[in-house]
């Protein structure tokens, strides 16, 4: 899930890069050869087995009985409207854009503030916050569910009973991801000076932070959103181990009963997620702003 | 009218010395420029007095009034940093509104001061622009409206004309001093700049090395520098070979006069000159030879050169360095006028302290 995000969150970039890397490609400098040889493969490597999958879902042809004759024929969407129009699958929706904006909340709710003050109060800790964010990746998913699972089944057992008790998890697990686009935008506006410029004005705490530092890192913070969000649609192992029903374990029982339905699902919340972050990419920068996801 | 006293202030960042027994008088009302190379302290000692960092040892003192306890937003002081600092999202006359809105200042009240700030710092073309719409000069006026739109007990000013170019600064320099005699603000501005700081200021303090070198008025610090350093840091100036007579004061070019610290007798020393201190004699040929001369306008640079003396700068009228050839031989003597030398070694208390 990682890599998608990463891929989507910097669609400008990349795009600018092949341009710039196919015109020199033209005047036939070896270097620049290289790299369109390079990009073209990484970009065939992904694109494959998306067409195939897309290929697989939406058209009912058996591969051996593919032929030239056959490539117009069988193509359909009724497989994705049946997974889409699931019960199941519904009600797994729910739970996860439910855990979305949980997660996000916590996440934020966690790390901003941290992020903040340690930017304009002791900038020297910066180095020590980045190492420790990134610790919930050191761990496994699997130690840290049974770990986590063992201490609260015996202590509070209605706590791991509830769809919430995946939203800790969440929270930890996009850290390393929301603190680089936190302090990134912190940084981008310089935010110790305007800390020093509202206090020197008299502003309170509170109000520096809510009048002045967030509403200039918006971005950042949607970003940061954004990055959870895109994660907890793709989280599996979690919620796989401590046995909910989200949108990535609903869809991967549903494809045991129904492969071609369960893969244009897939694709189709691949394409949305996509378009979700593609959207407030642009939205952000029209306003302005730039995404920061420098550190990833 | 506000008068700030900062007494033995110390300060260090792990190893490095930041301020040394540092103290400082701010009059009421007066501007006073700290002036330094970078990494001297003067940065240190704006932020110890705005309450961003607090010192080591030492009392700042507001109207005769310890402040050590006061946190910066207590403090009422109006700050302006090098990189403007404006609130991006607020647009200029937002950004002076926002410290009369911390203070709960009515509305019709705040609208009288953002007024009268815009008319006063010329901003109104600019008023309802976003930082990011204006120039650099453009936003340190804004910046300078905001710190005094609040009435601030001091202003402090770190580095703010640093980020402008040229014919910016300028102007804006003598828009901050105007404003600042105009509102009678006390005022510390930090700045690296001599120029600026010799333009602007009451008075000035030279720092090196977290020690305030010497504190004077702009004409004094260049005419009677205290020490080698100011000497050296502030215009240009030769290096003597000099000697100490009976009464302490020191013979320079066969000349007697006062230095800024006495000598023992018959000792060698080196004294700092400035070139336009020095005069020239054409009637009697010394030792001197001119090997180069550039005309600076009003005045003209000689380089001049001696076997025993080595070489000198000298600045004369042009008028009087119109038919100077290079090469020709002139004699050097110290203007009638210049009755102090400032010492760069061999001052007797060298001799015992070690210093």
């Amino acid at each position: 899930m990682s890599t998608e995000a990463m891929v989507v969150l910097a669609p400008g970039p990349s795009a600018e890069a092949g341009i710039s890397h196919s015109s020199r490609a033209r005047r036939w400098k070896p270097a620049g050869v290289v790299k369109a040889l390079f990009l073209t493969g990484i970009a065939l490597y992904f694109i494959i087995p998306m067409l195939a999958m897309a290929r697989f879902a939406f058209q009912n042809v058996p591969v051996a009985l593919l032929s030239p004759e056959k490539l117009l024929s069988g193509w359909s969407a009724s497989g994705l409207w049946t997974a889409v129009t699931d019960p199941e699958i519904l009600s797994a929706a729910k739970t996860s854009a439910l855990l979305v904006v949980c997660a996000a909340a916590l996440n934020l709710a966690l790390l901003l503030p941290l992020a903040i003050v340690t930017e304009v109060r002791r900038p020297q800790l910066r180095p020590l916050l980045s190492t420790i964010t990134l610790l919930p990746w050191v761990i496994p998913p699997i130690a840290l569910v049974v770990g986590v699972a063992a201490t609260f089944r015996a202590t509070v057992p209605w706590f791991l009973a509830s769809d919430f008790s995946l939203v800790p998890f969440y929270a930890l697990w996009a850290m390393p991801f929301t603190y680089r686009a936190l302090d990134a935008g912190l940084r981008a506006i310089n935010a110790r000076t305007l800390y020093e410029a509202a206090r020197g004005m008299g502003a309170s705490l509170g109000t520096t932070i809510f009048r002045v530092i967030v509403p200039n890192i918006a971005a950042a913070i949607v970003a940061a959103a954004a990055l959870t969000a895109a994660m907890v649609l793709g989280e599996f192992a979690f919620a796989s181990l401590l046995l909910k029903r989200t949108l990535p374990t609903e869809m991967v029982n549903y494809q045991r009963g129904d492969p071609r339905g369960g893969l244009a699902l897939a694709l189709l919340v691949m394409v949305l997620t996509a378009l979700a972050l593609g959207l407030v990419v642009r939205a952000l920068r029209r306003r302005g702003l730039d995404v920061q996801t420098t550190g990833l | 009218m506000t008068s700030v006293e900062m007494i033995g202030i110390s300060k260090q960042f792990g190893v490095s010395v930041a301020l040394d027994d540092f103290s400082l008088n701010i009059n009421s009302g007066e501007l006073i420029c700290l002036l330094g190379p970078s990494g001297c302290g003067k940065t240190t000692a704006l932020r110890v007095l705005a309450g961003f960092e607090r010192s080591d040892g030492g009392k700042v003192l507001i109207e005769g009034r310890d402040i050590a306890g006061e946190p910066p937003e207590r403090r009422r002081f109006g700050m302006v940093f090098q990189d403007y600092s404006l609130f991006p999202n607020m647009t200029a006359r937002q950004n002076i509104e926002f410290g009369l809105k911390v203070q709960r200042r009515s509305a019709p009240e705040r609208r009288v001061v953002i007024d009268r700030m815009i008319d006063v710092t010329h901003l109104s073309e600019h008023a309802d622009k976003y930082p990011h719409q204006m120039s650099g000069g453009q936003r340190q006026r804004v910046a300078l409206a905001r710190a005094m739109a609040t009435a601030p007990r001091v202003l402090l000013l770190d580095e703010p004309l640093s980020a402008l170019d040229a014919q910016v600064r300028e102007t804006l320099r003598d828009e901050i001093r105007r404003l600042q005699l105009e509102f009678g603000v006390t005022t510390l501005f930090v700045t690296h700049d001599q120029h600026e700081a010799l333009a602007i200021a009451d008075r000035v303090g030279v720092m090196s090395n977290g020690r305030l070198e010497q504190v004077a008025t702009p004409r004094e610090l260049y005419e009677r520098p205290a020490n080698a350093f100011v000497a050296g840091f502030i215009g240009t100036v030769n290096r003597l070979p000099a000697r100490a007579g009976n009464d302490g004061r020191w013979e320079v070019l066969n000349r007697m006069i006062l230095g800024s610290e006495p000598g023992d007798p018959g000792a060698a020393g080196i004294i700092a000159v400035r070139p336009e201190h020095l005069a020239i004699d054409r009637r009697d040929p010394g030792d001197w030879r001119v090997d180069a001369t550039s005309f600076l306008g009003p005045m003209s640079r000689l380089v001049t050169s001696s076997p025993e003396w080595g070489s000198l700068l000298i600045d004369i009228p042009s008028i009087d360095a119109a038919d100077l050839a290079v090469g020709s031989r002139i004699g050097v003597r110290l203007r009638d006028d210049v009755d102090y030398v400032t010492v760069i070694s061999g001052a007797a208390h060298e001799s015992t302290a070690q210093r």
